[in-house]
């Protein structure tokens, strides 16, 4: 857990094994990461959809989901795109380098309350990163859990995230994997076109189910449109927002939609909970 | 609790008395303005207590400086070093407002709630605060509507009223007990009259308050006129400056930076203002709040409606800087005022 | 003093014309001595518009203020012209923008309206106190004021704005309407605020501007408040790479002051905005006069005068003088 008596000071982590999962200008590497002093696993524990800071000392932090799941032992995980200062710095490390990470933060997703149901999951690009340890929550917990679905899609193949994991995905029988990208190309074998069309094309049941989703805000805006034509009620659908942050803790102020902190109070949301805050859109 | 009076000529006397004990800041002339600071011997001039309705610069920069460290490391060896100040600390405020005084209670919902905020907190507990009544409110103050007053005592330790000649002293806490007690030898005991000439005082300053506004309904309202273009008729003159927010006592806003001298760091907090353009923008260069309709929106909706909502009260004090110091005359009664008589049409 | 029949109908006139949007000028403000900006885009708010000494802002700067979000795909941004009001001093700034071509002279339509002066809130609280006036004008060499039905009459230098006591151009430099008759020139210019600053030793100098310095909030208002200051990005709120930090210390303060200030040489049309809305009180015009006296003695340039004129910064005349370069 976050150090209570001053939530602003970080813990080193070393970074222990690190791969870029898609290449460009806008890559996205994804960092192992273990505390420097290993008695911080005493105390920490996250739930899936938790978040922390990452930083970089003489750089500055932001906010990341934790990716990896709790049943991941040994390590944290995070997948961060390059974007901006602090982005660009993180990208700058290697194995064997430290950066910070203030954390747990915020909400999770309740997969406790979830045990017993059926479970979709739509992600479109770095969105998946919140929703995989989601996946592999659920996985690791298999009996606890009806059907697993996976709907991910991305602008191009090579923009999706944990491609390996996919495979896995595909292959294993417990989990059904939908994937797409937004425009053919050649020995692609699976659907082509926007996460939202995907959606409809798959057309999950609603019953017993509950829906969560991740991606770029107007494919949020899109897909939750679509859960609810097929059936979803508002509280059968989940989402995380994010927003530029500085403190995660609620009190630095930029944050929020309407009077919720996304920091605090999210960033797992139900849709009953943001439905009538349209700043959570925009 | 006790009652004291003691000669106005005999201020820089009975500060001096206080310095024994404690770190005393007051509010002190500063090249033409009047903003609190520590006494010093050879720093700027005490304001004269009967010239100044109030500090430029709320007193909340006392508790939580514009620009403060949180903690330094040196780059390459790892090591944090955390620069939390002392709550053990003796600290008076000499001078502070009954509006500025509330805002500390409001705020302290804010630093409090979840992970408490040490830098914040800590300066709380080891501050005093030895609030002046208003005898003059400014033609801006609307204090008592949002519960204080001119000369409301409910959130000091001390407080004082200007009797003329003679300041009249109450303590209120055990806090203020204390500190009144170490100065015992410089203070009189008031007598009855002095406490009649208070009463009095205290009626003819609230009936001086020229501004109102009335908050009921408001926290409801504001999300109704979300997309509204109303905002447009104040926020089309908004500058996009941080005036408002930044003399607000109650405005909390940070930003956290990394600033390094060869090896040497530290993270820092500095004071933010939604009003910038740069507060919400994302790395991506999308920003939510993309231009100040949005902003303006954000800020007079989180003090009159997010901020009741998760917290139970206006995060206003009716201090009247906000109106007093914008240069285009964004008045934030006048929004409210407006605010109500706005239609709003059922969503359908 | 201006007729405001005749004022509103212009606005009217203008805010009508299917080519212009918006119009900036003044209206009555909640309280004190200083009118509100006011944007109109409906004829029917032009009976709100005022025009007297209380109206002291600049309103090109409510031109280069206004932001353009990214529009909704399919939707076409609004062209049309904007309509604005504009004392001599703020013609200045009108001219400048288009000097340094922020816009094209045909994207405005300027309302000139010649002015005597205007009220220095400062000045004006301190002689009166908090309050509210009911009436301010200009009569001869005089300033009449009334407030609470008594009026009184004072001398201009003790309640007009530093800028309109030496101010050339009370008649606005350019305009598609005007409202009022052209009035008098009141003074020349002859820089003597400038030779008192420049008796101060650079001890006494440097003295005066960390005292003033040091009190600066970084708020912003200066900057965002000038006619001159509308970069899409400023160079000392940018992160990327970042020239001045976010933190409050003389250092970064000074450091935001002298780049202000040099970014507006040969570009300051002297209107005072950024000094009126400091809420510390800084003298900030203090520094600009020195760079505008500087600018007009060594380059005979005069900023804001010539819609023709090429910015000073981007003229080369092998004839330059030197002495300014370092």
């Amino acid at each position: 857990m976050m150090d209570e008596s001053n939530p602003y000071l970080p813990y080193e982590v070393e970074i222990k094994e690190t791969w870029y999962e898609t290449p460009g200008e806008r890559a996205i590497k994804t960092f192992k990461v273990d505390f420097v002093d290993s008695s911080v696993w005493d105390t920490w524990s996250h739930k899936p959809g938790q978040c922390a800071m990452v930083g970089r000392l003489g750089v500055g932090e932001s906010m990341f989901c934790i990716s990896s799941s709790p049943t991941e032992e040994g390590y944290l995980r995070f997948s961060v795109m390059k974007m901006g200062k602090v982005t660009r710095a993180l990208h700058q490390l290697e194995v064997g380098d430290t950066m910070t990470v203030r954390g747990p933060l915020g909400n999770w997703f309740p997969v406790n309350e979830w045990e017993g149901k059926r479970i979709v999951t739509i992600g479109g690009g770095i969105g998946q990163a919140p929703l995989r340890p989601v996946i592999n929550y659920v996985r690791a917990n298999r009996a606890k859990y009806e059907d697993l679905t996976v709907l991910y899609g991305s602008r191009t193949s090579a923009d999706l995230c944990f491609q390996e994991e996919l495979e896995c995905l595909i292959s294993e029988e417990e989990t059904t994997c939908h994937l797409s990208v937004d425009v053919e190309e050649e020995s692609w074998e699976h659907y082509v076109g926007f996460v939202p069309n995907l959606l409809m094309d798959v057309s999950p049941s609603p019953e017993n189910a509950i829906a969560v989703t991740c991606g770029p805000p107007v494919m949020i805006k899109f897909v939750t449109q679509n859960l609810v034509k097929l059936g979803f009620e508002p509280e059968q659908i989940y989402t995380t927002l994010e927003n530029r942050m500085k403190c995660g803790i609620g009190k630095c102020g930029r944050c929020n939609v309407g009077h919720l902190y996304v920091c605090k109070h999210g960033p797992v949301f139900s849709y009953a909970q943001i439905k009538d805050i349209p700043e959570a859109f925009a | 609790m006790a009652d004291y009076v003691f000669q106005k000529e005999k201020i820089e006397e009975l500060l001096g008395g206080m310095a024994k004990n404690y770190e005393v800041h007051a509010p002190l002339l500063n090249a033409g303005i009047v903003r609190f600071g520590k006494v010093e011997e050879g720093g700027p001039a005490l304001a004269k207590l009967d010239d100044y309705s109030n500090s430029s610069v709320p007193p909340k920069e006392l508790l939580f400086p514009q620009t403060e460290t949180l903690f330094r490391y040196r780059l390459g060896t790892g090591g944090i070093e955390p620069k939390v100040p002392d709550a053990g600390a003796k600290v008076a405020v000499f001078g502070i407002r009954p509006c500025d005084a509330q805002a500390f209670a409001i705020v302290d919902k804010l630093f409090g709630w979840d992970y408490p905020d040490p830098y914040f907190q800590n300066r709380r507990k080891s501050t005093v605060l030895i609030g002046l009544a208003c005898s003059s409110p400014c033609s801006t103050c609307f204090c008592t509507s949002l519960g204080g007053g001119p000369t409301n005592d409910e959130y000091l330790d001390v407080a004082m009223y200007d009797l003329g000649n003679e300041i009249y002293l109450k303590t209120v806490t055990e806090k203020g007990d204390e500190l009144c007690k170490s100065i015992s030898d410089l203070l009189e005991e008031a007598s009855p009259s002095h406490l009649e000439a208070c009463q009095n005082q205290s009626k003819e300053a609230a009936s001086k308050i020229r501004r109102s506004i009335d908050t009921n309904g408001i926290p409801e309202k504001l999300p109704a006129l979300y997309d509204n273009p109303f905002w447009e008729q104040f926020s089309d003159r908004c500058l996009g400056c941080g005036i408002c927010t930044y003399l607000c006592p109650t405005c909390h806003c940070f930003d956290i930076q990394d600033e390094v001298e060869v090896f040497d760091g530290r993270r820092a907090r500095m004071w933010d203002t939604c009003m910038f353009e740069e507060y919400t923008r994302h790395a991506s260069g999308h920003n939510p709040r993309p231009t100040r309709k949005e902003r303006t929106r954000n800020r007079v909706s989180h003090k009159y409606s997010y901020f009741p909502t998760n917290f139970g009260v206006i995060a206003c004090v009716g201090c009247g800087r906000c109106i007093k110091y914008c240069p285009v005359n964004i008045d934030i009664i006048d929004i409210l005022e407006k605010s109500i008589a706005v239609e709003v049409k059922e969503a359908g | 003093m201006v007729d405001q029949g005749e004022l509103r109908q212009k606005a009217k006139e203008v805010i009508s014309r299917e080519d212009v949007r918006r119009l900036i000028g003044w209206k009555r403000g909640t309280y004190g001595f200083e009118a509100a900006p006011a944007v109109i885009k409906d004829p029917s708010e032009a009976d709100e518009l005022v025009f007297d000494p209380t109206c002291v802002q600049n309103p090109a700067s409510f031109v280069t203020l206004e932001e353009k979000p990214p529009l909704p795909r399919g939707v076409e941004p609004d062209l049309r012209k904007v309509g604005v009001f504009a004392k001599g001093c703020d013609s200045r700034a009108l001219i400048q923008q288009m000097v340094e071509q922020a816009y094209e002279r045909d994207h405005i339509v300027v309302i000139g309206i010649p002015c005597r002066g205007v009220i220095d809130h400062r000045k004006a609280e301190k002689l009166f106190g908090d309050v509210t006036p009911d009436l301010v004008e200009i009569s001869g060499d005089k300033v009449v004021i009334e407030i609470g039905g008594e009026k009184r009459e004072v001398a201009r230098e003790d309640v007009l704005m530093a800028k309109c006591l030496r101010c050339r151009y009370p008649n606005p430099l350019i305009s598609d309407v005007l409202v009022g008759g052209e009035v008098e020139k009141f003074a020349d210019d002859d820089f003597s605020d400038v030779d008192e600053f420049e008796k101060k030793s650079p001890a006494e100098k440097w003295e005066f501007w960390e005292k003033e310095f040091s009190k600066c909030i970084r708020c912003y208002s200066c900057r965002n408040v000038c006619p001159m200051c509308y970069c899409p990005e400023c160079v000392v709120t940018r992160l990327k790479p970042q020239w001045t930090r976010r933190s409050v210390d003389l250092s970064e303060n000074t450091s935001y002051h002298i780049e202000r200030s040099w970014h507006l040489a040969g570009r300051c049309i002297e209107c005072m905005e950024c000094e009126r809305v400091c809420p510390m009180d800084i003298p900030i015009m203090t520094l600009n006069r020195k760079l505008t006296r500087d600018v007009k003695e060594l380059f005979s340039y005069e900023p804001g005068t010539d819609v023709e004129a090429s910015p000073l910064l981007t003229s080369y005349n092998p004839q330059d003088p030197e002495e300014y370069i370092m």
